[in-house]
């Protein structure tokens, strides 16, 4: 599944650890097909073990696949050339603790090709945008692990690179972190180039994909635009009332004393259920109309899968 | 990308070519069978033994494998100079019981170099080492014996023989050297000990049975010629038979050979001969 | 973007195995170590008779060795590991240079930092011996041959290090250190067996493992002997050639290696 064009192609893409004489082997990968195209923001999703830092490594050439092949800008991954357009960062990335943040990034600068006028300006320039321009040079030893991951970012975008492959960005940072790894995945995707991260957290994938792929054991679930995946309309209601429960078509999700949690299917449904608890008596405290998730799709692919793997 | 692995390559290929030309080259200035020489200047095997590390018996054993190598190596010049040194110094300080090097060493000294003395001093160091060893003396009295010094060689049987669990053969030599040398009596002794001794096997017994008739002949025939020796110079000639002696009183009568035969006497050259004398090796 | 130039990447990375090693405490471990028996030397000599300076030029030149050997042996087999098991080799890998050009600078960046002990060592022995009122200049041929059997031992540890874990690779290089020494043994050996296979496999060990004993002359400078220089080039050329071998042997080995 090629596309003219596409920033990132994987073909067919299998991976096959093979333990040791022959026993333990398993399959990290099998066939993975899909395409990245310019200007998106591409994520792949999955629970921990799916198949996605694999799937990363082969991109960039870390790991070779056993069938398939993987096409950056239509090259392979091998091809240095390649790899010039893409900024990488890994998951809990660890850096030489014994240099400055500055050396730090003036070292990958010229790994990256970066002459030295551009270099330094650019080592500037990255250190500011993630906040991190008043430690410029603090030996890395010193820096906490948020430190790590922004300056972890700072190398990943310091050359300006078309695609940005970032494998579990928010892992382990705070809410505010996580805000911030968001604003500039935002941030980069306004300027015209490609992100494509690797999450286990959905949320945050719901809320700055433009398109995602589900992987679970190795195996492709789901694959397409957000918006295709997840309807927008309305699933169901969660009413919360104090008060005895009333007839109606609904399901007691959980209860508290006489507080309940209900779950009512559709609109009509929500009008019986207030109209009955105020007849009843009852209080309603509040109203929740619920949207389908990522989450929820994600429940039902692996769930799925799962039930037809204990039914085989 | 085709050109950088022809490049490459080509580095490769002539890496190959400059590692084995310098080698050759190097070879040349510096063979390896120098260090082979070398190892002439082996340092004391008390020094060594420390090195091993525990391994001295091993290291005893690859030095006398790489000795033994370079001593049979017949055009190396001057290759008996450290023979002491290599084989009592280091091995036998390495290994102090390590009986095949005292012997191989001596042995290339005794034969090659004809150095009997310090043969002999090799193999005194492993017998001082090595007490309860009876074959280190033994082979040090055959070297005496084959470089004809009788005296040594007697030394050396006893010493041989006096080893506990020394096989017999030790105390038969020492008896036969005792007799070569003259001390007759104390070679009967032995004999006679050896045949009387109840551990000695049958060959022993008759071994010995036959020597104490040769040694007693001997010493009666060297009385008869003390005798014959005395007579003459009182008388300033030879007794005509032995028969005059008896009348003149020099013997009470005329002995008997150990075969029951009466020596046989040479009037002309006073020379006493029998039959046991001849087995004994006399003409 | 291009791709950036292979000397540069090389450059830069082997600037950064340097300032790596310099900071790491290890080496100074053994450098102090190694400077520590220069001094003790110093004062052996003092309760020696006769031949003191001897004994300062033995110590000096075998602890450069020893010390020499063991820097190129652990750290050399660290370097590699480290960058592996930290995964700093991820990022690394990642941009636009090619897997040779991280052994080849890893390479030379140890060079340089064995190099710098070397000197320092040496001066430490040259001063030494400038207080016995003694020449040093004499050592340096057997000095500059240390070197280039470290150039050697570092490549094989490059080597090891590529293919397995770090306590392996030690082995394994020491083990190549230790034939290399005694393969003029191999030489004897070839000659007194029988014509054939074996010989052949002698013959063939010989001039396959490295011939580190050769590179030894310090008996020779610390008894005053001439070494010819001849001999310097041929050595300089033969450690040049030998390396060039074996790093590439140690790149190829990289290339084909798999991070999981």
């Amino acid at each position: 599944m090629s596309q003219v064009g596409a920033v990132l192609t994987l073909s067919g893409l299998t991976k096959v650890y093979r333990g040791h004489l022959g026993i333990g082997r398993s399959v990290a990968l099998d066939g993975l097909d899909l395409s990245v195209a310019p200007g998106q923001v591409f994520g792949l999703l999955g629970q921990n073990g799916a198949g996605k830092t694999t799937t990363l490594k082969l991109i960039l050439d870390l790991l070779r696949p056993d069938r398939g092949e993987v096409r950056l800008f239509g090259r392979p991954p091998s091809d240095p050339a390649a790899r010039a357009r893409i900024g990488y960062l890994p998951e809990n990335p660890y850096f030489y603790d014994y240099l400055t943040a500055e050396e730090f990034l003036d070292f990958y600068g010229r790994l990256q090709g970066l002459p030295r006028a551009v270099r330094r300006e650019r080592v500037r320039e990255s250190l500011s945008r993630v906040g991190l321009a008043d430690r410029a040079s603090t030996p890395l030893r010193k820096f906490s692990k948020g430190m790590v991951q922004r300056l972890g970012l700072a190398q990943a975008i310091q050359h300006d690179p078309d695609l940005v492959i970032l494998d579990e960005p928010m892992s382990g940072l705070d809410p505010i972190g996580r805000r911030e790894v968001r604003d500039l995945i935002l941030g980069l995707r306004a300027a015209g180039r490609t992100v494509f991260f690797s999450s286990h957290i959905l949320q945050d994938a719901e809320m700055i994909c433009d398109r995602v792929a589900i992987l679970d054991r190795g195996r492709l679930r789901a694959c397409g635009r957000l918006a295709d995946l997840v309807s927008s309309s309305v699933r169901w209601f969660e009413v919360s009332i104090r008060g005895a429960v009333p007839e109606g078509r609904f399901e007691r999700v959980s209860s508290t004393g006489d507080e309940h949690l209900l779950r009512v299917p559709d609109i009509d449904g929500l009008a019986r259920t207030l109209d009955a608890t105020h007849r009843a008596g009852g209080q309603v405290l509040s109203v929740w109309p619920r949207r389908e998730t990522l989450e929820d799709l994600f429940l039902r692919e692996v769930g799925h899968a799962a039930a037809t793997r204990s039914d085989g | 990308m085709s050109r950088a692995r022809w490049v490459t390559a080509l580095a490769l290929v002539v890496a190959l070519g400059g590692a084995s030309i310098s080698a050759r080259a190097l070879e040349r200035l510096a063979p390896a069978a120098e260090r082979a020489g070398q190892l002439l200047y082996l340092p004391n095997g008390k020094h060594l033994r420390i090195v091993s590390l525990g391994h001295s018996s091993l290291l005893a054993d690859l030095i006398y494998l790489w000795a033994i190598q370079f001593y049979s190596e017949y055009n190396t010049t001057d290759r008996f100079r450290y023979v002491r040194h290599i084989f009592g110094d280091v091995i036998a300080e390495l290994d102090p019981h390590y009986i095949d090097a005292y012997w191989l060493g001596a042995m290339i000294l005794t034969i090659e170099a004809r150095d009997l003395e310090g043969g002999l001093a090799l193999l005194d160091l492993g017998i001082e080492r090595n007490p309860g060893n009876w074959i280190l003396p033994y082979l040090a009295a055959w070297e005496c014996n084959m470089a004809s010094n009788a005296e040594c060689a007697t030394r050396y049987f006893e010493q041989a023989a006096a080893v506990p669990g020394a096989p017999l053969v030790a105390r038969r030599m020492h008896a036969s050297m005792l007799a070569r040398t003259g001390a007759l009596d104390d070679a009967l002794r032995l004999w006679v000990g050896v045949l009387e001794d109840p551990d000695s096997d049958d060959v022993s017994r008759a071994i010995a049975r036959r020597k104490v008739r040769e040694v007693r002949a001997e010493i009666e025939r060297s009385a008869l010629r003390d005798v014959i020796g005395a007579f003459r110079i009182s008388n300033e000639r030879l007794p005509r038979d032995l028969a005059e002696l008896v009348r003149r009183g020099y013997i009470r009568q005329v002995p008997s050979d150990p075969s029951g035969q009466p020596y046989a006497y040479d009037a002309t050259t006073g020379r006493i001969t029998s039959a046991a004398g001849r087995v004994l090796g006399e003409p | 973007m291009r791709a950036p130039r292979a000397s540069g990447v090389v450059t830069a990375i082997a600037l950064n195995t340097f300032r790596e090693a310099v900071r790491d405490r290890v080496l100074y471990l053994l450098l102090v170590f190694a400077l520590l028996v220069i001094l003790v030397a110093r004062f052996l000599a003092l309760v020696t008779v006769g031949s003191e300076e001897k004994i300062v030029k033995d110590f000096g030149l075998s602890a450069i060795s020893l010390f020499g050997v063991a820097i190129a042996v652990f750290v050399g087999v660290s370097l590699v590991f480290k960058e592996i098991e930290r995964r700093t080799v991820y990022t690394l890998l990642a941009q636009p240079v090619r897997r040779w050009q991280f052994v080849v600078a890893k390479f030379f960046g140890l060079l340089a930092v064995l190099a710098v002990n070397v000197v320092l060592m040496y001066a430490t022995v040259a001063i030494a011996l400038w207080l016995e009122g003694a020449s040093s200049i004499e050592l340096l041929p057997a000095v500059w041959l240390i070197l280039v059997e470290l150039a050697i031992i570092t490549s094989f540890a490059l080597l090891f290090s590529s293919l397995t874990n770090p306590i392996l690779a030690a082995v394994w290089t020491s083990a190549v250190y230790v034939a290399g020494h005694l393969a003029w043994s191999l030489r004897l050996l070839a000659e007194r067996v029988p014509p054939g296979v074996a010989r052949w496999a002698c013959e063939a060990g010989y001039w396959i493992l490295p011939n580190l004993d050769r590179l030894d002359r310090k008996a020779t400078v610390v008894h005053g002997l001439d070494v010819p220089a001849a001999f310097l080039l041929w050595s300089t050329l033969y450690g040049a050639c030998y390396t060039t071998l074996v790093l590439a042997l140690a790149c190829v080995a990289f290339e084909r290696r798999e991070f999981r």
